[in-house]
C-alpha cells in the first residue's frame, strides 16, 4: 500500500525499532542511503545496512537477516516484482519500499499489512482500480470453485438440473472469462513498459524536511540523486525540469537562511548555488578541450570522429577567440579573463553551430578554497567508483567506497573517482568512434544491435550495467547524427558486451529510441523475458532494471532472432 | 681482579676489567629487553582484554603468563574497589565518547554478534551497522570493525 504520511506511517514506525536498509547499487539508492543513515544518526535507530546488487542477492541478504529484524527498508530495488512472493517471509516481516523503478507490482500496492510504499500516490502511475484485477468470491454462489483452477464442476454438491440455474451457472461463466481477458489486457499494458519515478533521494530528502532536520548536506545528496536520474537518462527532461524547481525552492530556503550583510558564513561552509551551467562533462576538473571533446553532446554535434568534425571544433574554438593553449590547459590554471565570461561566450558560439541547449540547469557546491563540484560531477565521479573495475575488488567494496566518495570528508576518494570518470569518458568515445567508423552497428529490423568483440579495448569497463548504458546512450546519440537512413534514427538500440570470461556470458542492454521528446519507456524487459522463454536460452534476470539481463554467449544468436520475431 | 694483582699478573688486570665491563652491560641490555616485554605485556591487557589470544600467549614465557596474571588480578581488584559496590570498568571509553552510537563497518566476515537486548547481528563483510558503542570497542580494538567517521 502506498504511505501518505511519511513521518508517521514510516518514521516514528521504525524510530524505536532496529532496522536492516538494503540498498542498490546505484548513485540515486546511494544518496538516499546516506540521508536515511544521517536521519537515523541523529535518532539514534539501530540499523544494519548490506548493499545488493541484484534479485539473487537481496534473496540472500533477506534470508541472512531475517531472523534479526522485523523491518526492512528497501532502496531502489523491490517495487516491480511480487516481493512477498519472491521472498517469502513471516507474516510479522514488514516492508519499506523506496523505489524509483516502475510500474510498480500490483500486489505490491494492493496488499495491505506487510509491504509498505515510500512513493507518491500521484507519482505518474496509472495503477490498474481494485475490482479490474482482484475478484472477491462471495458472489460466485455454491458453483465454481476458485479462482485458480477456474473449474466450473462443483464436487460433492447437490446438483441441481432445472434450466434456470444451469442458465445462470453459463451466464456467470461467460463473464468470468470476459473478465480475466479483460484483467489480462489490463495487466499487459501496465506491465509492459519499465520506466522510472522520483529520485528516492528526493523522497527522503521531503522526509528530512517534515521532520525539520534537513541539512545542506541531505539537499546536496537529494541534488546528486536527481542528477544521476538525468545522467543516465532514466527521466524526461520536463521531469527533471519541474524536479529541479522543487529542489531550488530548498536551495533558496537554505541559502536565505544563512546569509545576510553582518554574518557571511565561513569559507569552510557549503554553499549550493543554482547553476544553469554547460553540459560539459567534468570541464572544471579537466581540460576545457578534452571535456568538450569527450562530452556526448559535443562530440555528437560535431561529429568528433571524422575529420571534418575535429575541422569544425577548431574552427569553433577559434570563433570563439580562445587560443589552443589555453584550451588544452587545465581549468583551473586557464587565464581568468577568459573564465568570466566563458559560459556565455559559449552558448552564443554554439547556438551557430547548431548546439542549441549547451547550457542545462543544475546545480553546484563550494566549500573550502578549493573545491567547487557540479552535480553532474559528483554523479559521474561516483559512478565510475561504483563500477570500478579494479581486481580483486569485490561489488560490495565498490560500494563501500562509493559511499564514502559522497562525504565531504571523504575529498581524496572523490577525486580518484574523478580521475576513474575521465578515464572511462575517454574510452567510451574512443569505443563510440570506432563502432561508428567500422559500422558495427547493425539494424536488424525493429531495433539496432551491436556487439563489442572480446578484443576491444577496455571491454573490461562495459561488463557493468551503468557503463553499458552510458555507452550504449552514446552511441546511439553519435548514431543518429552520422547516419542518413531517416527510418533508423527511431528505432532503439540492443548493445552486448562480454561480462565474465570464465562463464561465457555477455551483457545484454536495450535502451528506448533517441528522441527530443522520448517518454523514456523502455518495453525490453518484457522483450527480453519472453524471448529467452522461446528460445529457451540461458539468461539470468537478475538485474533490477529488467532490460539489463545476462545471456550465454552461444544463445547469443538464438535469442536476437527470437527477438526479431517478437518486436517486427 | 685481586688474585690477578696478588700473583703479580698486573698486565691482566684491563683485559679483565673490559670483560667485567662487557658483561655487565650485556646484563644491562638483557634486562632493558625484559622489562620493555613487561611493559608491552601490561599494555596487552588494555588492549586485549583479560584472555589473551592464543598466537600471543605462544610468544611468552610462563614468568611472563605468571606476572600478566598478577597484574590482571591487581588490576581487577582496584576496578572493584572504584565505583561504588560493583566496581569501574576502567579498560573501557579509552578516549571520551562523542555519542551513544556509533556507525562501523565490517572488514571481515565475523559470524554473529550479539548486543545487549539479546539481538543478534550478523557481521558480514562490508556490511555497516549502526551500534551502541561500547559493544563495539572490543571488535574496533581486534580489528573487525572500523569506526566510520563521516
Amino acid at each position: 500500500m502506498f504511505i501518505s504520511d511519511i513521518r508517521k506511517e514510516f518514521y516514528e514506525v521504525v524510530a524505536n525499532q532496529r532496522v536492516a536498509l538494503l540498498v542498490s547499487s546505484d548513485i540515486d539508492a546511494l544518496c538516499a542511503c546516506k540521508i536515511l543513515q544521517a536521519l537515523f544518526h541523529c535518532d539514534q535507530v539501530q540499523y544494519t545496512l548490506v548493499p545488493v546488487t541484484g534479485w539473487q542477492d537481496l534473496g540472500t541478504a533477506f534470508l541472512e537477516h531475517k531472523e534479526q529484524f522485523r523491518y526492512f527498508v528497501l532502496i531502489n530495488c523491490g517495487a516491480n516484482v511480487d516481493l512477498l512472493e519472491m521472498l517469502q517471509p513471516d507474516d510479522d516481516s514488514i516492508f519499506f519500499i523506496c523505489d524509483t523503478h516502475r510500474p510498480v507490482d500490483v500486489v505490491n500496492v494492493y496488499n495491505d499489512t506487510q509491504i509498505k510504499l515510500l512513493i507518491k500516490q500521484d507519482d505518474d502511475l496509472g495503477v490498474p482500480s481494485y475490482d479490474d484485477i482482484f475478484r472477491d468470491e462471495e458472489d460466485e454462489g455454491h458453483d465454481s470453485g476458485n479462482e485458480s483452477d477456474g473449474g466450473s464442476e462443483p464436487s460433492g454438491k447437490r446438483r441441481r438440473f432445472d434450466e434456470g440455474a444451469v442458465e445462470r451457472r453459463i451466464e456467470r461463466q461467460r463473464e468470468r472469462r470476459e473478465w480475466e481477458a479483460r484483467r489480462r489486457e489490463i495487466l499487459f499494458d501496465y506491465e509492459q513498459y519499465e520506466y522510472h519515478g522520483t529520485s528516492a533521494a528526493m523522497m527522503f530528502f521531503e522526509l528530512a524536511w517534515v521532520l525539520t532536520k534537513d541539512t545542506k548536506d541531505m539537499l546536496w545528496w537529494a541534488i546528486i540523486g536527481l542528477t544521476d536520474q538525468w545522467v543516465h537518462d532514466k527521466i524526461t527532461h520536463m521531469k527533471y525540469v519541474t524536479d529541479i524547481a522543487t529542489m531550488q525552492r530548498h536551495v533558496s530556503r537554505h541559502n536565505h537562511r544563512n546569509e545576510d550583510e553582518e554574518n557571511s558564513l565561513s569559507i569552510d561552509c557549503m554553499r549550493i548555488s543554482f547553476e544553469y551551467d554547460l553540459r560539459l562533462t567534468l570541464y572544471q576538473h579537466w581540460t576545457l578541450y578534452e571535456s568538450i571533446c569527450n562530452s556526448c553532446y559535443t562530440s555528437c554535434s560535431f561529429k568528433l570522429w571524422t575529420l571534418n568534425g575535429q575541422k569544425k571544433l577548431q574552427e569553433f574554438l577559434a570563433d570563439m577567440g580562445l587560443p589552443l593553449k589555453q584550451v588544452r590547459q587545465k581549468f583551473n590554471s586557464m587565464d581568468m579573463t577568459i573564465k568570466e565570461n566563458l559560459r556565455d561566450v559559449i552558448e552564443e558560439a554554439s547556438n551557430k553551430y547548431g548546439m542549441k541547449d549547451i547550457r542545462i540547469q543544475t546545480f553546484g557546491v563550494h566549500f573550502g578554497f578549493k573545491n567547487r563540484f557540479l552535480a553532474s560531477d559528483m554523479v559521474h565521479a561516483t559512478a565510475a567508483l561504483l563500477e570500478s573495475t579494479e581486481k580483486d575488488e569485490s561489488d560490495s567494496d565498490n560500494f563501500i567506497k562509493a559511499l564514502d566518495s559522497l562525504s565531504r570528508s571523504n575529498l581524496d576518494r572523490l577525486h580518484s573517482g574523478i580521475e576513474l570518470a575521465k578515464k572511462k569518458l575517454i574510452a567510451i568515445q574512443q569505443t563510440v568512434a570506432s563502432c561508428i567508423c567500422t559500422n558495427l552497428i547493425l539494424s536488424q529490423g525493429p531495433f539496432l544491435y551491436c556487439y563489442l568483440m572480446e578484443g576491444t579495448p577496455d571491454v573490461k569497463l562495459f561488463s557493468k550495467p551503468m557503463a553499458l548504458t552510458l555507452l550504449c546512450k552514446y552511441l546511439l546519440k553519435a548514431f543518429v547524427h552520422s547516419t542518413r537512413n531517416k527510418r533508423c534514427k527511431l528505432l532503439p538500440l540492443i548493445m552486448a558486451a562480454p561480462k565474465d570470461v570464465e562463464k561465457g556470458t555477455v551483457i545484454v542492454v536495450g535502451i528506448t529510441p533517441e528522441s527530443e521528446t522520448s517518454d523514456k519507456k523502455n518495453f525490453f524487459g518484457r522483450a527480453f523475458e519472453k524471448a529467452s522463454e522461446s528460445t529457451s536460452s540461458r539468461t539470468l534476470h537478475d538485474n533490477f532494471d529488467t532490460s539489463i539481463i545476462e545471456l550465454k554467449t552461444e544463445d547469443r544468436s538464438k535469442f536476437l532472432d527470437a527477438l526479431i520475431t517478437l518486436l517486427s | 681482579c685481586n688474585e690477578a694483582k696478588s700473583e703479580g699478573r698486573a698486565e691482566l688486570i684491563p683485559s679483565i676489567k673490559l670483560r667485567h665491563c662487557c658483561l655487565l652491560r650485556n646484563q644491562r641490555c638483557v634486562t632493558a629487553y625484559l622489562y620493555d616485554r613487561l611493559l608491552r605485556i601490561r599494555a596487552l591487557r588494555w588492549e586485549y582484554g583479560s584472555v589473551l589470544p592464543p598466537n600471543i600467549r605462544f610468544h611468552m614465557c610462563a614468568e611472563e603468563l605468571q606476572w600478566f596474571g598478577q597484574y590482571k588480578k591487581s588490576l581487577a581488584s582496584f576496578m572493584r574497589s572504584l565505583g561504588g559496590e560493583e566496581g569501574l570498568d576502567i579498560t573501557q571509553d579509552m578516549k571520551p565518547p562523542k555519542s551513544l552510537y556509533i556507525e562501523v563497518r565490517c572488514l571481515k566476515d565475523h559470524g554473529e554478534f550479539e548486543i545487549d537486548d539479546g539481538t543478534v547481528i550478523l557481521l558480514k563483510k562490508n556490511s555497516q551497522h549502526f551500534l551502541p558503542r561500547w559493544k563495539c570497542e572490543q571488535l574496533i580494538r581486534q580489528g573487525v570493525l572500523e569506526h566510520v567517521v563521516s
